[in-house]
């Protein structure tokens, strides 16, 4: 590590001072229709984009607080998920049940109706497809 | 028409064999999830304007967007746009294999376990979607586009859920109070305000002013000059309170622009492409953006303010008085 001068350490100080009351906050005012989207979020917190696509977002980091802060959690829930990830790894796999079921018992205690017609459409094929093959493993927990 | 949408239309139908490779990949790995090739394409359209042709005017060749449509998690938006249009196959897998983890995340970022069933079960039905626009019902997979993995977008919608259900739930709070108490909180000390004390007594309040306001606009001068990149590492560091190894997490990925930006100007051991990014790498980051800082600082007092050495040093010292009290001075410290 290389030995800050006591003058960098100062500009350190002043330069921590000066942000914290001008960028603490700011944006916030911007109409939520500015914000970025859940899209660019996740791909700009994973290190997904393109120099040429990550420009303009980060220019809007740098000016929007709200989003920067919104990067900042998801940062750290990132973080936080891939050091847990490892260990309970497969451990939660479960059968689950027809999405048609998990779907309507939602609804049914948010809108307090049975919507269960809202898979309707495709009972029939969905039924044979469940017996013609078993799911395969749980890939997304590589 | 404008000519560039007439460039990009030729461009997206030279794609057109790549999308077909893509869609013939997910078709075999997913073969009942019914997604058709003309959504499957569409939707990717929709993502190379969004982020390639959007973000700048810069020309886009065959060869950007062969690379970008390469980077596209082709699996997971093949079963978010089957997700979408209601294929039950598609969501059985999808609960099968990210149901476990919604939960968990929920969990994680809720505080008691109603909450974290209410965002579970707010999110499913938004996932399905509820509102009808124009006879078709409106899933939010629609707003998945796969540059980023499935698993990550899922997170910002939980994340974005449960900041929705904190607001329903204290109507009182704004939305501005809600998001900073999120965060690790900020410190809205003033800077023209700073307790003096212990100055030297030659110096008059009117001299004391102008050395802090020639501070003032120098070190707003020197931020500014900064390029975007190097602002945005200082304000996740001292704005956002983002340690450092959070800060390498962000930029682990060795195609991040974040990590190609600094690395362009680094030092030799900096530059592997393949290394992965430590803390002290990132402390390195910073000290640099702490150098151009004050060497702008000090030619911006230099030669737009007229102070000499000995005056540039009196502007620092009674800054750093003006720190002394406020104890939110963090060391340059690997954490």
């Amino acid at each position: 590590m290389k030995n800050i001068t006591p003058q960098e350490n100062k500009i350190q100080g002043l330069l921590d001072r000066y942000l914290r009351q001008q960028f603490a906050g700011s944006g916030f005012a911007l109409a939520s229709e500015n914000h970025l989207d859940d899209d660019s979020l996740t791909a700009f917190v994973e290190g997904n984009l393109s120099s040429r696509e990550a420009r303009p977002i980060v220019a809007h980091l740098v000016d929007c607080s709200f989003c920067r802060h919104v990067t900042t959690e998801l940062v750290r829930l990132d973080l936080a998920f891939a050091e847990t990830d490892a260990v309970e790894g497969r451990a939660e796999i479960s059968e689950p049940s027809r999405v048609s079921e998990v779907l309507s018992g939602i609804l049914s205690r948010i809108f307090g109706t049975n919507d269960g017609a809202v898979f309707a459409h495709q009972e029939n094929d969905s039924e044979e497809d469940q017996e013609k093959e078993k799911p395969e493993e749980d890939e997304s927990e590589k | 028409m404008p000519i560039e949408t007439t460039i990009n239309e030729g461009l997206l139908e030279e794609c057109g064999s790549l999308i077909s490779g893509m869609f013939a990949r997910c078709s075999e790995n997913a073969p009942n999830f019914g997604v058709r090739e003309h959504c499957f394409a569409a939707s990717l359209q929709k993502t190379i304007n969004k982020y390639l042709f959007a973000a700048s005017s810069d020309p886009v060749n065959l060869e950007d967007a062969a690379e970008f449509l390469e980077q596209i998690q082709a699996d997971d938006l093949f079963m978010a746009l089957a997700c979408a249009s209601g294929n039950e196959r598609a969501w059985w897998e999808f609960d099968q294999q990210h149901r476990s983890y919604l939960e968990r995340v929920a969990r994680h970022l809720a505080k008691t376990e109603v909450d974290a069933q209410e965002v579970i079960d707010t999110v499913y039905v938004e996932l399905y979607g509820t509102r009808v626009v124009d006879g078709e019902r409106v899933s939010k997979f629609s707003t998945y586009s796969g540059r980023g993995s499935l698993r990550g977008w899922l997170r910002t919608v939980i994340w974005h859920s449960l900041v929705d259900l904190h607001r329903a739930s204290h109507d009182e709070v704004s939305l501005d109070e809600m998001t900073e108490n999120v965060g690790e909180g900020s410190v809205h000390a003033s800077f023209a305000e700073a307790a003096p004390g212990g100055e030297d007594e030659m110096m008059d309040h009117l001299a004391r002013e102008r050395y802090r306001k020639a501070t003032l606009a120098s070190i707003e001068t020197a931020f500014s000059s900064l390029e975007d990149h190097e602002k945005l590492l200082l304000l996740y560091y001292h704005v956002e309170n983002l340690k450092l190894r959070e800060i390498a997490r962000m930029v682990e990925n060795t195609a991040s622009p974040l990590r190609g930006w600094f690395q362009r100007k680094s030092s030799t051991r900096d530059k592997d492409p393949s290394s992965r990014i430590h803390e002290s790498t990132i402390m390195r980051w910073l000290e640099k953006s702490y150098a151009r800082v004050l060497q702008i600082f000090r030619e911006e007092l230099q030669s737009k303010h007229g102070l000499k050495n000995e005056e540039i040093e009196i502007c620092v010292e009674l800054a750093t008085q003006d720190l002394a009290d406020s104890g939110f001075n963090r060391n340059l410290t690997v954490t």
